[in-house]
């Protein structure tokens, strides 16, 4: 089951951040290379959140004692040991990232289709609301689960919805409209919504 | 209700300076305390329920015992010492452990990453062999010949020098550093890490210092001492679990943890568990 986290375009190389999927703590990251990998956000040694870490190359490091990460998630070096070999053993446990339409997606281990296509569209922006996703979805008149559709401000949207918890969401917006009004009337009614969610308010 | 393991242990609840004649409200292993002056500057820490307990006014903080004290509170020889400044550095609250602070404390490994360019740099990362050891006669944690490349390791370092440090663990909340002196040769320097706990997960720290340094302005050691501080916070307010895992499982320690290693057995052994978790998630 994918989870949508992010706007490809929000995520660009040498960036990591954290995120929620599927109800885990994930550290979001993208390698020199271009390269998007999401993983368990703690780092074996001494449990430090690997979000607060730092890229190099195609390598993340823990920012308490730079352990450093490969592609799949095997420790690569241990700097207060540089001799070392780091054991096999010594892990973060990697999910499945991918890309798709403007999305970034995740998934705890690699699902049997490709994540969904919303098709050829622009990315607009991200935003948290506080308020479930059904909660949402319905006051916003989207119709869908994980990408839901519809009109707002009068615009075509699509929004990939990332819950992340029983009261709050993600919704990361793409839309067709390629004109700077357009664009900012679509931006502003998402902030409206946010604002009008939040309060509690519900569809009529 | 915590055990006697726990409530039998000294603990710092107030830097004297500042302990105005209104007194402190604080907590202490959960419970709500209060400490002020009592006749003739003696201090007193009370329960919610008006019981004084055992306290001491020493290394510039006043400590309280919430049960009976199975020892005197331990000793610093060279807090007496002539020529010494003793540097009272005030109060961080952190959400965490109270032991992930003093484990934090007494660790090096993180000095490049997290002190950049003060008390570490790359590409001077290896923690070379040191020793370490639980004292049984003073039942103390003890850690010695400790050396790490520092490119500034105190206020009153000019550039990189290679620094030798020793940590010991008196008290289980408790982290004492000795540390090469740049002006003074053959003696020491000594910053402490007096620990409060409030919580299982919330903490107030209390570092203290007794330096010889004649020369940097007090406000100067207080910033220095502080931003370190305030950079370790950033880490230990980030580490999960929250509770400091005794348990081998959850984390992975190499040679250059040995000290944190010898603290959590020294921990398990005599039953402290305020803070730390027993079972490998």
């Amino acid at each position: 089951m994918w989870t949508p986290v992010a706007l490809s375009r929000d995520v660009p190389p040498l960036v990591v951040l954290p995120v929620v999927a599927g109800g885990r703590e994930l550290a979001l990251w993208r390698s020199a290379s271009g390269r998007i990998a999401a993983w368990a956000d703690r780092c074996p040694h001494r449990g430090m959140r690997l979000s607060h870490g730092f890229v190099r190359g195609e390598a993340l490091s823990c920012i308490y004692h730079g352990w450093s990460y490969g592609a799949a998630g095997n420790c690569l070096r241990i700097p207060a040991h540089p001799d070392l070999e780091p054991p096999e053993t010594i892990r973060v446990a990697v999910h499945v990232a991918a890309e798709a339409g403007g999305l970034i997606w995740v998934a705890p281990s690699a699902p049997e289709a490709p994540p969904p296509d919303p098709g050829a569209l622009q990315p607009l922006r991200s935003l948290t609301v506080e308020a479930g996703t059904a909660a949402v979805l319905s006051l916003a008149g989207l119709a869908g689960d994980t990408l839901a559709r519809g009109h707002l401000a009068g615009v075509e949207v699509t929004v990939a919805v990332q819950p992340i918890g029983p009261a709050r969401c993600a919704l990361h917006v793409l839309t067709g409209a390629a004109g700077a009004a357009e664009r900012i009337a679509l931006s502003r009614e998402l902030d409206a919504l946010r604002r009008r969610a939040e309060a509690g308010e519900m569809a009529a | 209700m915590t055990s006697e393991a726990i409530r039998n242990e000294w603990y710092p609840v107030a830097l004297a300076s500042q302990l105005g004649p209104e007194g402190r409200d604080t907590r202490l292993l959960g419970e709500p305390i209060r400490v002020d002056w009592a006749a003739q500057g003696r201090p007193r820490v009370r329960a919610a329920d008006g019981r004084e307990m055992a306290t001491r006014l020493r290394y510039g903080h006043i400590w309280a015992c919430p049960g009976t004290p199975s020892r005197e509170l331990f000793d610093i020889p060279e807090a007496d010492q002539p020529g010494r400044r003793l540097v009272d550095v005030g109060v961080v609250r952190v959400k965490c452990s109270p032991l992930r602070a003093v484990e934090n404390f007494l660790d090096i490994a993180h000095f490049p990453f997290v002190h950049t360019d003060i008390l570490g740099a790359e590409p001077h990362t290896e923690v070379g062999k040191y020793d370490v050891a639980i004292r049984e006669e003073v039942d103390e944690v003890w850690a010695t010949k400790v050396h790490f490349y520092q490119p500034q390791a105190a206020k009153s370092a000019a550039g990189g020098i290679t620094t030798e440090y020793m940590y010991r663990v008196p008290a289980p909340t408790v982290s004492i550093l000795y540390k090469t002196c740049p002006p003074r040769p053959g003696e020491w320097d000594v910053i402490t890490l007096f620990v409060q706990p409030l919580e299982e997960n919330l903490c107030e720290v209390w570092p203290w210092m007794a330096l010889f340094d004649d020369e940097t302005p007090m406000t100067d050691l207080i910033h220095f001492q502080q931003t370190i501080f305030l950079q370790d916070r950033s880490i230990l307010e980030n580490q999960l679990p929250r509770l400091l895992p005794l348990d081998p499982g959850m984390e992975i320690p190499t040679r250059a943890d040995l000290t944190s290693v010898a603290y959590r057995r020294w921990l398990k052994r005599r039953g402290y568990t305020y803070g730390a978790q027993l079972v490998a998630a």
